[in-house]
């Protein structure tokens, strides 16, 4: 009896090796680590679509070698929210599966403090579609021992594709000034995001000479904020800058700003860049007071590789992507590619090999232009635009940076 | 009251077999590695110390208390301020934990002295409103708090030559049920003790309770304190495990509500039951739904195009749907504690 | 604007958004007063209810019966009417539905079992709310992310009732929600005051043992009571819509929990007291809002309600309890 349990267990140990060690020859991993449950659902499907679509064009293979991509939920049911211990858990995973050859992720700045050190620690390569808050990886901006403190083993592991805030902010505050404001109030939603960007903006504004007449954090899960829309009629605002996203109740906002007879114009950041937001706001609420700013174009203004995937997605999802989705496509490319360039050279793909191959990015040509990691991780890219709403969808007004870039 | 605890063991029979089981769970990661259990474990670990000290005010006292993330909050925080290298304490792991706790207590009693003669709705409500409180006000003072930035880096702990890690996730694990073991043989004893009966008295009936010349705020209090004190180093080694506060968001009503939860599907006043209650549901949020929908992806079924067919979209509903069935079919939890509170 | 001005506003925007409050907290109260229950899902039958409305809006714009020519002055009232009504029985039924499924198993079960049991229906119904979002949303052309915020077309006319070049704005929206909630509570009072059904609820709130001894049919008193309490959150939800012109799968939990602390201000089980204490949450909320800062709202609103309590422990109109022996 005790033999065969013996064996049997032996056996198993065995089928358990051979098949660990027959997926390590010829099977490359490549996971994403985004909300997935809750409000955030429908930026990140783009995003993921993205991912899908660079990982099928290549055939889901690197020479014979099979790429298999999941898209892991880093939300969990009982918080409707990205949940820190499930981004703890997904980063370890990805640590302890050694088939994981990049991490791609994640989508809200908390997250990143999360997962950046441990990943970091174990030299696994990270490339994030929407992390845009300029402390995960400059110095200057948050706490004295920040960066470093995301960058254990001294290295940098993590990258991403999309300009950081210090950039958004600063245009909005000029764009501001061009709109001829003179007197701004500004409001964030009280999460990295929202709160980095607005802080940026807000000392742009005094820079530039506009007035701040008030800033306040609201609180997102308010029923309305016709209450604060008064208080800002009151400081006389002619422009509200508001840090922060759909989820976090930019559309009521803009409503609130109508309905409260407040005659100012809105400036909100990219994390409004979605048809979700002119749907939630209502087109009347935004057009002609509302402006969006973006990094970026719009994708059907990408030119190039970016026009492709624009005709690509289209074709593929059969409908116009958003403004996230070239994001998740452009992340999973950088990392692809760095594969590429390894099984051409006859290396073997390995997470050391892979995270030396895209902090070696330079002159990257992809669906956003053609553009470098600088020597922080993130991108050389400093296109923005800013768009505001006519006949219910986005149009770009202005489009600056294209010079600043390669 | 059933028979005075057995002196010579250091668990009953029944918080030998779970925590046995829990030990015995790195066995299971080694003959199935796709199953990453080890960093879900110690947020069942975790989980289940927040909710003993739920256990104590809920379970064993009778005080509805909706606000126990807003303790681990404080106790993450406090762990936070006193270790970090950015602040000027910086002492160590385990006095961190430690004081973590002892504040912890004391924001417990502060809260409690005004407000436990209140019934208990009333209570609830009070508790709740403490929790949305604690969140806005760490939001809201970046200058102590760092606002919505969290606190981090947070030291790992250490144990003599002993380092852990993000490596060493089993070994870390390992730690946090040590440190699960010592407070269970702690709540066991307390449960025993005259503290323990003077609690069951005042749920079971205040005046009668009075009657026999118990203070009944008093002893509410001391529960308070101590379901604070608990739920304190719960957030302090959650902390310390993601090395960093996280957002003050993350301490939330939700947490609260997982809290509340783990006692009752497990089994209120039952220590085995909170035990098995956080295997269950952190089970259910942390391994099972994610697994179930990460098969589903391999397995080719679902797709992101709609909102019905992603996988991940149902875990409301299994969510819900597992805690009223499991209400329904288990109405006094898994495990049934003899002296569990009758309606 | 003057300060008067300004006060003036926030005093109007702070009732309006009371009313809806109080309107939802009566759901709430009477619900407690009968089972004991804080009924955890009572926020989310309510985001049903206004996911209910945005969708008959949806088919009737579809259908081209909301043309603005066509419609006149008083058929937007018939609308908002029809609305009400529509989402106060779905919700009501709803409610009823959930009580005979999940709640009356459990009426023997300790008190946190059913409290749990009530914390699972919410989330189904999120879930619910969440699928809801999706297609059916998509084909009314209400928006494509199931996730976000959805835009509530204005169904009464959005101008300044005091002019459009008064700094003060009062809408016909604010108008409306007093229009609705007044006499649904006056209806409410009378109702339980002086029909036989409202004698049972009453009886079977103070002592549903001698209530049942007494020949009354509590089983029908619940049932009632849940209907009622969901109608009222049906009302609410299609008014909060209307006010707020947009509606969320998880509209539900700050209402809930406004509406959950109002009642317990109010003195739980008191109707009177879930109204005035819906109005002063509402005040509250709005003065904070206007006179401190939004960000210390919610801890204003949660430090004056433990300051009440404390000096008044069974809230505002409610009855102090004997401890039983």
């Amino acid at each position: 009896m005790i033999s065969t349990l013996t064996s049997t267990l032996a056996n198993f140990a065995l089928l358990c090796t051979l098949t660990v060690s027959a997926h390590a020859a010829d099977t490359i991993k490549i996971v994403s680590s985004l909300p997935r449950t809750g409000s955030a659902n429908a930026q990140t499907t783009s995003m993921v679509n993205g991912i899908k679509m660079a990982i099928a064009e290549l055939g889901a293979k690197i020479g014979e070698s099979t790429l298999v991509y999941e898209d892991w939920d880093d939300a969990s049911p009982q918080k409707g929210n990205w949940d820190p211990t499930v981004e703890a858990q997904n980063a370890d995973k990805a640590i302890a599966d050694a088939e994981v050859m990049a991490y791609i992720g994640t989508y809200n700045s908390g997250a990143a403090k999360i997962s950046m050190p441990k990943l970091n620690a174990a030299g696994l390569v990270m490339v994030s579609p929407a992390n845009t808050a300029p402390n995960l990886t400059k110095t200057g901006f948050g706490e004295p021992n920040e960066p470093a403190v995301y960058r254990p083993s001294g290295k940098i592991n993590y990258f991403r594709v999309v300009p950081t805030d210090d950039v958004q902010g600063a245009v909005a505050a000029d764009y501001a000034k061009e709109l001829g404001a003179t007197k701004v109030f500004v409001l964030n939603d009280r999460e990295v995001y929202g709160m980095g960007v607005a802080a940026v903006f807000e000392k742009r504004a005094k820079e530039i000479g506009l007035t701040v007449v008030g800033t306040d954090g609201i609180d997102y899960k308010a029923a309305n904020f016709k209450s604060l829309v008064t208080k800002m009629k009151q400081a006389g605002a002619d422009l509200v800058y508001f840090g922060g996203t759909t989820q976090t109740n930019a559309g009521q906002i803009a409503k609130d700003i109508v309905s409260g007879g407040l005659k100012a114009k809105l400036i909100v950041p990219d994390g409004c860049y979605e048809k979700a937001f002119i749907e939630s706001a209502g087109a009347k609420a935004l057009e002609g007071r509302c402006f969006i700013t973006f990094g970026g174009v719009e994708a059907k203004a990408l030119k190039g590789k970016g026009a492709e995937f624009y005709a690509n997605y289209k074709k593929t999802y059969g409908g116009e992507p958003e403004g996230y989705a070239v994001y998740g496509y452009e992340s999973a490319k950088v990392v692809l590619s760095a594969m590429q360039k390894l099984h051409a050279a006859g290396t073997a793909i390995t997470r050391a090999g892979v995270l030396a191959e895209v902090s070696k990015t330079k002159g990257f040509t992809g669906a956003l232009g053609t553009w470098s990691f600088d020597e922080n991780g993130d991108t050389t890219n400093r296109v923005m635009s800013v768009n505001t709403v006519v006949a219910g969808e986005f149009a770009t007004v202005k489009v600056s940076g294209l010079d600043a870039g390669q | 009251m059933s028979a005075a605890a057995p002196r010579f063991t250091l668990f009953s029979r029944s918080q030998l077999i779970v925590l046995g089981l829990l030990a015995a769970t790195p066995l299971l990661d080694l003959a199935m590695p796709s199953l990453q259990l080890s960093a879900p474990m110690r947020t069942i670990v975790t989980s289940a110390i927040l909710a003993l000290g739920l256990n104590i005010v809920v379970g064993w006292t009778g005080l509805l208390n909706l606000g126990i993330a807003a303790f681990a909050a404080l106790g993450a925080y406090a762990f936070a301020i006193l270790t970090c290298e950015i602040y000027p304490f910086q002492v160590g792991f385990w006095w961190g934990v430690l004081l973590a706790g002892a504040f912890g207590a004391l924001a417990g009693w502060l809260l409690g002295a005004p407000t436990l003669r209140l019934r208990g709705d009333y209570l609830a409500i009070v508790t709740l409103g403490f929790g949305e409180i604690v969140q806005d006000a760490l939001k809201n003072l970046p200058a102590v708090t760092k606002g919505t930035q969290g606190i981090n880096p947070l030291p790992a702990p250490t144990l003599g030559m002993m380092e852990f890690s993000s490596e060493t996730p089993v070994r870390w694990f390992y730690l946090y049920l040590a440190i699960l073991a010592v407070i269970v043989f702690l709540c066991r004893n307390l449960e025993f003790s005259r503290l323990g009966r003077q609690w069951f008295a005042v749920r079971e009936d205040e005046l009668a309770a009075r009657c026999m010349a118990i203070d009944p705020d008093k002893v509410k209090l001391k529960a308070f304190a101590m379901g604070a004190a608990l739920a304190a180093v719960a957030g302090a080694l959650i902390a310390s495990q993601l090395s960093s506060t996280g957002e003050p968001s993350n301490y939330d009503f939700q947490m609260s509500i997982l809290a509340l939860c783990i006692v009752i599907v497990g089994g209120i006043g039952s220590i085995t039951g909170v035990l098995v209650g956080s295997i269950v549901m952190v089970g259910l949020n942390n391994v099972l739904l994610p697994i179930a929908t990460q098969s589903l992806q391999r397995a080719g079924i679902g797709s992101t195009g709609n909102v019905l067919t992603s996988p991940d979209n149902y875990k409301f509903l299994f969510f819900g749907l597992a805690l009223v069935l499991m209400m329904r079919y288990r109405p006094d939890g898994i495990v049934h504690s003899a002296k569990a509170v009758k309606k | 604007m003057t300060a008067t001005e300004v006060f003036l506003q926030q005093v109007i925007y702070g009732l309006s958004n009371g009313m809806i409050i109080a309107l939802v907290a009566l759901g709430y109260t009477m619900v407690y007063g009968i089972v004991e229950l804080i009924n955890f899902a009572h926020g989310d039958v309510f985001t049903l209810g206004g996911f209910l409305a945005l969708t008959i809006v949806g088919a009737l714009g579809a259908a081209a019966v909301l043309n603005p020519d066509t419609l006149g002055d008083s058929s937007h009232w018939l609308l908002l009417a029809t609305l009400v009504i529509g989402a106060g029985l779905f919700c009501g039924g709803l409610n009823v539905l959930i009580d005979r499924v999940v709640y009356k198993p459990l009426r023997s079960a300790p008190k946190l079992t059913q409290l749990v049991a009530a914390i699972g229906v919410s989330f189904i119904l999120v879930n619910i709310a969440l699928f809801w979002g999706g297609a059916p949303m998509k084909i009314l052309g209400n928006g494509n992310a199931a996730a976000a915020s959805k835009n509530f077309p204005e169904i009464l006319e959005g101008s300044n009732l005091l002019g459009e070049e008064s700094n003060v704005v009062l809408r016909l929206e604010d108008l409306a929600i007093f229009a609705v909630t007044i006499p649904l509570m006056i209806g409410l009072t009378l109702f339980v005051k002086h029909t036989r059904l409202g004698r049972g609820m009453r009886a079977t709130a103070q002592n549903p043992i001698a209530a049942k001894l007494m020949g009354i049919d509590t089983d029908r008193v619940i049932s009632a009571t849940f209907l009622i309490g969901g109608f009222l959150a049906g009302a609410a939800s299609v008014m909060w819509s209307v006010y707020n012109n947009s509606i969320s799968f998880q509209m539900g939990f700050r209402a809930g929990m406004d509406a959950f602390t109002a009642a317990v201000l109010g003195g739980i089980g008191s109707l009177p007291g879930a109204m005035i204490g819906g109005v002063l949450i509402g005040l509250i909320r709005s003065l904070s809002d206007g006179y401190i800062e939004t960000r210390w709202t919610n801890v204003v609103v949660f430090g004056v309600l433990i300051l009440i309590l404390v000096f008044r422990p069974s809230g505002l109109l409610g009855l102090k309890q004997r401890e039983k022996v």
